[in-house]
């Protein structure tokens, strides 16, 4: 139940978590560039406090009451709104995973972004978007989820563009924005469908709490699978799926400790959290379409990470496709895995990301020290770096077996655990896509440790007559990947390092009630098999990696091969919504433009014109008819006066004659009339 | 003897003379010149109301008049030659076509 609506010690702890980013955002914001060290401290202490405060938070949360803190917010006399947090098991699961991993990654970019030019502004930035995820977490109603939901958009949109003097940057973070828009419209129209139809946004009292169904569960109608899809659609756009899965790769724009945050904890986290959160929305239908999309996307993503060359979007499209796979688990009804792999995931993608900023932040030391040109995110001049970067490598290695899924790794617990559940679910599409997915994931994550770490170093082949080895990184980018590396093992999940059903987080997280769809339970065989073939599978794939980047032994696919070019053009998605969309938009807006130019513009300007022409015609017979009749009539009088005047001589004599002539003048006319 | 001389001669040559007056007021460069024409001018009218009262039915009228208009017409002159000699003081000049101050 709902213990309190007061605020309570752990209430106070969370809420306390939530405001420390937004306080540090603030003050590094606003006097970043006068303090010391430019602030950096501020942020990752704040960071710190918040994680300490999340783990209290956590600690007197997990397995036990509900903590509900909320005040009134907005009264329409319809409807009460109010505001507040709400802590559960997931949200208090998450509060810690996002803390935790940004604090890492704040404490790594110390050393990683040392001498940037806004290096106050990266930490502001990313104060505000922790802020931002802590409130989608904590926010007890929807509205409150998509206000924070929003500003992980908008605190997005700057730490991607954070090198805004990049055209390629700015573009990358328009596109990201744009793409979200689209689901964020979805999302708010889902939003508004449930207020009218339920009066109502908190979600204890829409989905219930502990268990005990809220008014969603009582009332099944085909409006709440029209709803669950729009908000299910704000999702696929913030956690990248497919069709709106465009933005992220394009999102490695931005500083590798920003991706890292975006693809481990924060805003594609985001997606996947909201889908859980108003899981009981979810009718059946709903359901398949989450899978079908979430498997559809896990497939593509994994077979366009396998031919690109580029460091980080291969590990991009790597957090497609797992958040593919963890939508496909949602969809299947295997919400505890969907969210346990969430945590895994978080961790060693998290440590990927590191890694990659760590060999390109070399290579970027390198290229700066012997004034070189090459771009250091491309795998093809990488190798042989196993020697240079030695604890890198390592790590990476971990954080890439936990990838790909191997026995004593994180990533072995969660995604066998969901790809049992989908072998037992009844779409046998969704099984068959995961599995594929599972086996490209072993081969790209080796090919890109082959490549990077192994075989030999070719930039000494470009450069042989200079000494191009990179070092290995500083111990505060060292040390963070090191605590990651220990977190993508089995060792903090569970016990048991083959199976994970008796992970604590799996005990923990019980799937909400939706009396529509009935937890499906898994095959005993299938918790046999499933995991051997899949272990066999991967191992399979490395060892092909392993001959054909290390060995150079064999070839898959020439670069000329359709197949090919379709995963190196990712599917050709940007090619096909540049047709489909961005170039029918701006024949559009050219068409506008011409109408407002020509026709707009016409019409005023010939208005203009009409009226100048008038006025033109006014002027005239301002100036000629009534100014020549004024100026005339003056002219007659002046000519008058003037002649009047003329008899004016001063002379006696004068004035006499004319007196004699009006004399006359008088008589005759007398005579006349 | 007056009887005999018809009306119109005397108003046809108090006519003449108030002419020859005007013309010496309108054109002498002379203000005594212009005095004369003045003095000419009266004295036709005076002429006139003589004449008139000659055949008035009332005694004398005419002569009365006529006395009144020389009366009036020394003062007059009396009146003029006191401006003609401070005109005089004035402008060194007593001709009437070099004075314009009347103009003002």
């Amino acid at each position: 139940m709902i213990e309190t609506v007061q605020l309570t010690m752990i209430t106070g702890a969370a809420l306390l978590a939530l405001v420390l980013p937004l306080l540090s955002f603030l003050i590094i914001g606003f006097w970043g560039n006068q303090l010391p060290r430019k602030g950096d401290w501020i942020a990752v202490s704040f960071t710190f406090i918040s994680f300490v405060a999340s783990s209290y938070c956590f600690i007197n949360t997990w397995n036990q009451k509900v903590h509900h803190f909320s005040i009134n917010w907005l009264n329409t006399g319809i409807i009460k709104l109010s505001a507040g947090i709400s802590i559960d098991n997931l949200a208090a699961l998450m509060l810690v995973l996002v803390t935790f991993i940004t604090t890492l990654v704040l404490i790594y970019s110390m050393e990683y972004m040392k001498g940037e030019r806004y290096y106050h502004r990266y930490f502001s930035h990313l104060s505000l978007f922790l802020f931002s995820m802590l409130g989608v977490v904590l926010a007890d109603s929807l509205l409150l989820i998509y206000i924070f939901w929003e500003l992980v958009g908008f605190s997005s949109y700057l730490l991607i563009g954070f090198w805004f003097d990049r055209d390629t940057a700015a573009a990358a973070n328009k596109k990201a924005f744009i793409v979200n828009r689209i689901g964020d419209i979805a999302f708010f129209v889902g939003i508004m469908i449930l207020l009218t139809q339920f009066r109502t946004l908190d979600l204890n009292i829409l989905f219930g709490v502990e268990g005990s169904g809220g008014i969603v569960q009582h009332s099944s109608t085909h409006i709440n699978t029209i709803a669950g899809l729009c908000i299910f659609a704000g999702a696929v756009a913030k956690s990248a799926q497919f069709p709106l899965h465009v933005w992220l790769p394009d999102a490695m724009e931005g500083p590798t400790s920003v991706s890292s945050l975006i693809h481990a904890a924060t805003m594609v986290a985001a997606g996947v959290y909201l889908t859980a959160r108003v899981f009981p929305l979810f009718s059946p239908e709903a359901l398949n379409v989450i899978a079908i999309i979430g498997a559809l996307t896990s497939f593509m993503a994994a077979s366009i990470a396998l031919t690109q060359n580029d460091l980080k979007k291969v590990l991009a499209y790597s957090t497609i496709s797992q958040l593919g796979i963890m939508m496909a688990a949602m969809g299947i009804g295997a919400w505890p895995m969907a969210l346990f792999h969430l945590v895994t995931h978080a961790f060693f993608k998290c440590l990927l990301f590191l890694g990659a900023g760590s060999v390109i932040h070399q290579l970027h030391h390198v290229q700066h020290k012997h004034h070189l040109d090459f771009d250091p995110q491309d795998m093809r001049l990488m190798g042989g770096l196993k020697k240079d970067m030695p604890i890198t490598y390592a790590v990476f290695l971990v954080a890439g077996l936990a990838l790909s899924g191997l026995p004593l790794f994180s990533g072995y617990l969660s995604k066998d655990l969901i790809l049992i559940e989908a072998w037992s679910s009844k779409l046998i599409l969704v099984p068959v896509l995961l599995t594929l997915t599972t086996v490209f994931t072993s081969f790209y994550i080796f090919r890109l440790i082959f490549k990077v770490f192994w075989s030999e170093n070719k930039l000494a082949g470009l450069y042989p007559d200079l000494n191009v080895k990179p070092h290995e990184s500083g111990s505060l980018m060292t040390g963070t990947m090191i605590v990651l590396a220990v977190c993508s093992t089995f060792i903090i999940f569970s016990f048991n390092p083959m199976h994970g059903t008796h992970s604590w987080v799996i005990e923990g997280l019980k799937t909400p009630v939706n009396p529509l769809n009935s937890p499906s339970v898994a095959l005993e065989t299938a918790e046999l098999w499933v995991p051997i073939t899949t272990v066999l599978f991967s191992l399979a794939m490395i060892y092909l990696a392993f001959r054909a980047y290390v060995q150079q032994k064999a070839t898959f696919l020439s670069e000329h091969n359709f197949f090919y070019k379709f995963s190196f053009n990712a599917w050709y998605f940007d090619q096909l919504y540049a047709v489909l969309f961005v170039q029918p938009l701006m024949r559009f807006a050219g068409f506008v433009k011409w109408f407002d130019v020509k026709v707009v513009d016409g019409i005023v300007n010939g208005a203009a014109n009409l009226v100048l022409g008038f006025s033109a015609i006014i002027d005239w017979i301002d100036r000629n008819i009534i100014d020549g009749f004024v100026n005339g009539l003056a002219l007659l009088v002046g000519k008058i006066g003037n002649f009047f005047r003329g008899f004016q001589t001063g002379r006696v004599q004068n004035y006499m004659a004319l007196g004699v002539l009006g004399l006359i003048l008088i008589v005759v006319l007398s005579y006349i009339f | 003897m007056l009887n005999d001389i018809p009306l119109e001669h005397f108003v046809i040559i108090s006519a003449v003379l108030f002419c020859a007056g005007l013309f010496a007021v309108l054109t002498k460069k002379n203000a005594i010149m212009v005095l004369i024409g003045i003095e000419m001018m009266l004295n036709a009218a005076i002429l006139n109301l003589v004449t008139f009262g000659a055949f008035d039915k009332h005694k004398n009228e005419g002569q009365v008049f006529a006395l009144f208009a020389i009366v009036l017409a020394a003062a007059g002159v009396a009146v003029s030659l006191a401006i003609i000699l401070n005109v005089y003081r004035q402008f060194k000049t007593i001709d009437p076509s070099k004075i314009e101050e009347m103009k003002y």
